[in-house]
């Protein structure tokens, strides 16, 4: 569109209604930061001391968030990245290979998203303690892999259906089998929209609560939010610098990917996130 | 809404076809094997579980002895045990709550920034939050809403009512606290949602008016609204589904509580199950969630399937 009026009223508008969403970020970094001694319940808004560090390494050792982070960060690594491929090549066999009956496939894939996870929670439960997969990394890595892989196909199926056919008539031309132009001409090309997903969905692992809480309880499975939400209720109410540094601790990474890459935020909604 | 890319170019028909077509039909018959990975993780992980949960809604079950089939018990409780029902409601309340405070904030937000100067940076603040897991965002506003906490001192500094008020500990008020919280979290998903929106409008004809002598809220009501209903149709359908699944930010910040005056229906269903070993109510709870979901899914489905709009 072109140049807007930007007008004083407009602005001030938006200032004022962003710094009243800041507020409960200030209050949280303040006091986050103020030292468990120093912590007083009357005066939250009034900045005092500088213990965010040591909050932190409190905190990392109360609810074991180290354990847990290394459990949590090859989660959200390692479930995108298997459901990205996955979903990519269901995407390929459907628009590009023209699988018979490929809509319905679609259809079966996509239709795995429009449930609560509420309505699978229980079964996975009981299946995982019969199989022994419960309060495994593997098993974590399955069940987040499987929550993935609608939304990635369903992405990667769009971002075929965009590009032309004849790429595909030209690559067997050139004699490619049927996965090697899979792995070398169409995962290359599809390298943002891979992205986008892998990013929304890696955003998704890490903040977790449900799967998390029901299929794991050892420190060194469970992934982060349940075991925050353990340090919240064992800290008996002294500790609160000590929860809210938690808080702040494992709300960085999602903010720092989020600001790095909004784009792909954006560009993921526009593809009909969620 | 579909992808951003051009549609593709139409197919020619080049000289040496005809080995292109024989190896497109090798194409047709290896392409099972790229779609079976999908649909074994799907189907195995998700829809077996579904029609698992299915059934256990129909019987009485501890998750040790057998499922006993109960018939309608478990959904007639749910509208008749008087938790259950609080649950209801609570989650009503949320429908109603997220589909009005975030959806009217973002389109807000949206329509404010979209042309300004300035607006991906006034935009930061409000999606600053989306980025928060509702874990953190449970314990962020647990510390704000706290008995003569962060909101009850300031509103005891401009010396208004309320500041001993215990926001969280007395439904509805609780929940409608904690509403405020989430809505806190999603305005600017939804403010994205509308720019995107707003970005698919032609600019010409908005000129056009704006040339005419529409302004403001003319300009806005008479020639923006009209082509943003596809996109709030999408907001909106997103805003009931994810209402309805409302658990982290109620776990964090009440348990469901004091007693079950915050419980929502997707937290019930885990009590029932998980701590009451009830997973014959716990399913029932689940079905109806996912029946409700379903018919607002089907809202926006549509246009996020890209069919005629």
């Amino acid at each position: 569109m072109n140049k807007t009026s930007s007008g004083p009223v407009r602005t001030a508008v938006l200032v004022v209604l962003g710094l009243i969403w800041l507020t409960p970020l200030y209050l949280l970094i303040v006091n986050a930061s103020k030292s468990v001694d120093g912590y007083d319940a009357a005066t939250v808004w009034e900045p005092s001391g500088f213990s965010l560090f040591g909050n932190f390494a409190e905190a990392w050792d109360k609810a074991a968030l180290g354990d847990t982070l290394v459990a949590t960060t090859l989660y959200s690594v390692v479930s995108p990245i298997l459901a990205v491929l996955i979903g990519a090549a269901a995407g390929y066999a459907i628009v590009v290979l023209r699988l018979r009956y490929g809509f319905l496939w679609f259809v079966v894939i996509f239709g795995g998203t429009i449930f609560p996870l509420q309505m699978v929670l229980m079964p996975l439960f009981s299946g995982y303690a019969d199989t022994g997969l419960y309060d495994t990394r593997t098993g974590m890595i399955i069940v987040y892999t499987a929550i993935s892989v609608p939304f990635s196909a369903f992405v990667m199926r769009n971002f075929f259906t965009g590009i032309a056919r004849s790429v595909f008539e030209a690559a067997i031309v050139d004699g490619g089998g049927m996965f090697r132009i899979f792995r070398s001409i169409y995962l290359p090309m599809a390298g943002s929209a891979l992205a986008a997903i892998f990013i929304l969905q890696a955003t998704f692992v890490w903040n977790d609560l449900l799967l998390g809480l029901t299929l794991s309880q050892s420190e060194s499975v469970r992934p982060i939010m349940p075991a925050l939400t353990g340090l919240q209720s064992t800290y008996g109410g002294a500790a609160l610098p000590t929860v809210l540094a938690g808080g702040l601790l494992v709300s960085l990474p999602t903010v720092i990917l989020f600001l790095a890459a909004q784009r792909f935020f954006s560009r993921g909604l526009a593809l009909g996130q969620f | 809404m579909t992808s951003t890319i051009q549609p593709p170019a139409p197919a020619k028909q080049r000289a040496g076809a005809a080995p292109a077509s024989t190896s497109a039909r090798t194409g047709a018959r290896v392409a099972p094997l790229f779609g079976v990975p999908a649909v074994a993780v799907v189907a195995l992980l998700l829809y077996l579980p579904f029609l698992w949960t299915t059934y256990v809604s129909f019987t009485d079950y501890d998750g040790l002895a057998s499922p006993v089939w109960s018939g309608l018990a478990n959904y007639q409780a749910m509208f008749s045990d008087p938790d259950l029902v609080g649950a209801l409601v609570n989650t009503l309340l949320w429908v109603v709550g997220m589909v009005s405070l975030p959806v009217v904030l973002g389109l807000l937000v949206a329509v404010l920034t979209y042309g300004h100067k300035w607006g991906t940076w006034l935009r930061l603040p409000f999606l600053l939050p989306y980025a928060i897991s509702g874990v953190a965002v449970g314990v962020i506003w647990g510390f704000v809403l706290q008995p003569d906490g962060a909101l009850g001192q300031a509103l005891g500094f401009f010396g208004l009512p309320g500041e001993h008020t215990g926001w969280l500990q007395a439904g509805p008020g609780n929940t409608l606290m904690m509403i405020v919280a989430v809505t806190w979290q999603a305005a600017g998903v939804n403010a994205l949602l509308f720019v995107v929106g707003l970005q698919s409008i032609p600019a010409e004809p908005l000129e056009a008016a704006r040339l005419d002598g529409a302004e403001g809220l003319r300009l806005f009501s008479h020639h923006l609204w009209p082509q943003l209903r596809p996109i709030t149709t999408v907001v909106i359908g997103l805003s009931i589904v994810g209402s309805l699944k409302t658990f982290d930010v109620v776990w964090v910040m009440t348990q469901g509580g004091p007693g079950t005056s915050s419980e929502t229906l997707a937290l019930s269903m885990y009590k029932e199950t998980f701590v009451l070993n009830d997973y014959g109510q716990g399913s029932a709870i689940a079905l109806f969630l996912s029946l409700v979901t379903f018919a607002a899914s089907i809202l926006y489905l549509r246009y996020q399937l890209g069919e005629p709009k």
